[in-house]
């Protein structure tokens, strides 16, 4: 069976939650960063209080609801950013939030290596029906990589956003089992 | 759509530990009832005793447990309890153990009616793919019911009990989601 922790550019891994607090600490300072990712006002924090988070989820790391990953290059063997998956169990669909902390991997196919290993994981470990997202309308290179994974553009709320004085869309997408199933071409995992 | 927890004989209902320590008390001082409900030797725990462990098994709110008592319609009378455990969310497997405790109310359908609803709220509420139970061998009437309600013999462990000088096998029984979908045309929404 396949190594489902192993993509073509990157791997899932957990790092100590000291080493994941100094990287995190580092990557709130990129403000940019966290408006591509959250809604939140850009917020600075204790390295103390990033490693309490960081020790809470991995209290929580075997609730079958709640899924998240430490993410390597394979070329470098470097923590370059995470992914987390919030499950429904009854409904049989979970979201998903990622993102890549280390700027100088942007835009070279990371994070839909990323993605990719983490719609494996879901379809063919967890055994998900669906599997949801939001991004800013502001993100177009998120959306990209998305769409290249299969993602379809399902909603949008209109101007839940406001950043830099202008109004701006939150987009949802989904894929579905069957959609990413389809998309394997029978290379069976 | 249907109440999901009203059947033609009983329902479900909220599991007071208060109550149903009372209630559970008093039914195990038949050893009868004991004997087919667990394979530990009867004994006689305290009311205090049972209302501590049920208090903390609800304590817990989450999305693989629930709990019941079994009322009748007739006369909202407290008859049984029932629990449902799900034991593995990728297959969608749950393990069902359930008790009639009021022996005037054994051999004349309440069991099955029970685990009708049971089944519905499983397939319908939680969406599972698959119910298991265990049963003892020397349990003939839960396993007619069981078998009314749509379960199939799928193992046994040999020889699992030693009881009244006689060592019994441990039944187990399940249903697949198309199997009951398929008995349940009619209730399935």
């Amino acid at each position: 069976m396949k190594d489902l922790f192993r993509g073509e550019l990157v791997r899932f891994t957990l790092e100590e939650p000291e080493t994941a607090a100094k990287a995190e600490l580092r990557w709130t300072h990129d403000t940019e960063l966290h408006r591509l990712l959250d809604g939140d006002p850009a917020q600075l924090f204790s390295e103390k209080k990033i490693r309490e988070w960081i020790e809470k989820q991995s209290a929580d790391s075997s609730m079958p609801e709640r899924y998240s990953f430490s993410v390597r290059t394979l070329a470098e063997d470097q923590y370059i950013g995470f992914l987390g998956l919030w499950v429904d169990l009854i409904h049989s669909e979970a979201w998903v939030g990622l993102g890549i902390g280390e700027r100088e991997f942007w835009s070279k196919g990371y994070g839909t290596d990323m993605m990719k290993l983490c719609l494996q994981y879901v379809f063919t470990e967890l055994c998900l029906e669906r599997l949801s997202l939001g991004v800013h309308a502001y993100n177009p290179r998120a959306i990209r990589s998305y769409e290249k994974c299969g993602f379809r553009l399902e909603g949008r709320t209109r101007g839940d956003v406001l950043r830099e004085g202008r109004r701006t869309d939150s987009l949802w997408m989904g894929i579905l089992r069957a959609e990413w199933m389809q998309m394997q071409n029978g290379d069976r995992t | 759509m249907k109440d999901v927890l009203t059947g033609k004989l009983v329902r479900l209902a909220a599991f007071d530990p208060e109550e149903m320590s009372k209630a559970f008390t008093r039914w195990n001082l038949n050893s009868e009832y004991q004997r087919l409900s667990n394979s530990d030797p009867t004994r006689m725990p305290s009311a205090k005793r049972n209302a501590k462990w049920m208090e903390d098994r609800v304590a817990e709110l989450s999305p693989a447990r629930y709990h019941f008592s079994i009322r009748t319609l007739a006369e909202d009378k407290l008859i049984g309890e029932l629990g449902l455990d799900v034991v593995d969310w990728s297959g969608r497997d749950a393990f069902v153990g359930l008790g009639i405790g009021e022996t005037e109310y054994w051999g004349k359908g309440y069991g099955t009616d029970v685990m009708n609803v049971l089944l519905r709220f499983a397939f319908t509420e939680i969406n599972l793919r698959r119910v298991t139970l265990s049963v003892f061998e020397y349990n003939p009437r839960a396993i007619r019911s069981y078998e009314k309600a749509g379960f199939r013999h799928e193992g046994y462990l040999r020889n699992f009990l030693n009881r009244a000088g006689h060592r019994w096998n441990e039944i187990y029984m399940g249903i697949l989601r198309e199997e009951w979908m398929g008995l349940n045309t009619d209730t399935a929404g």
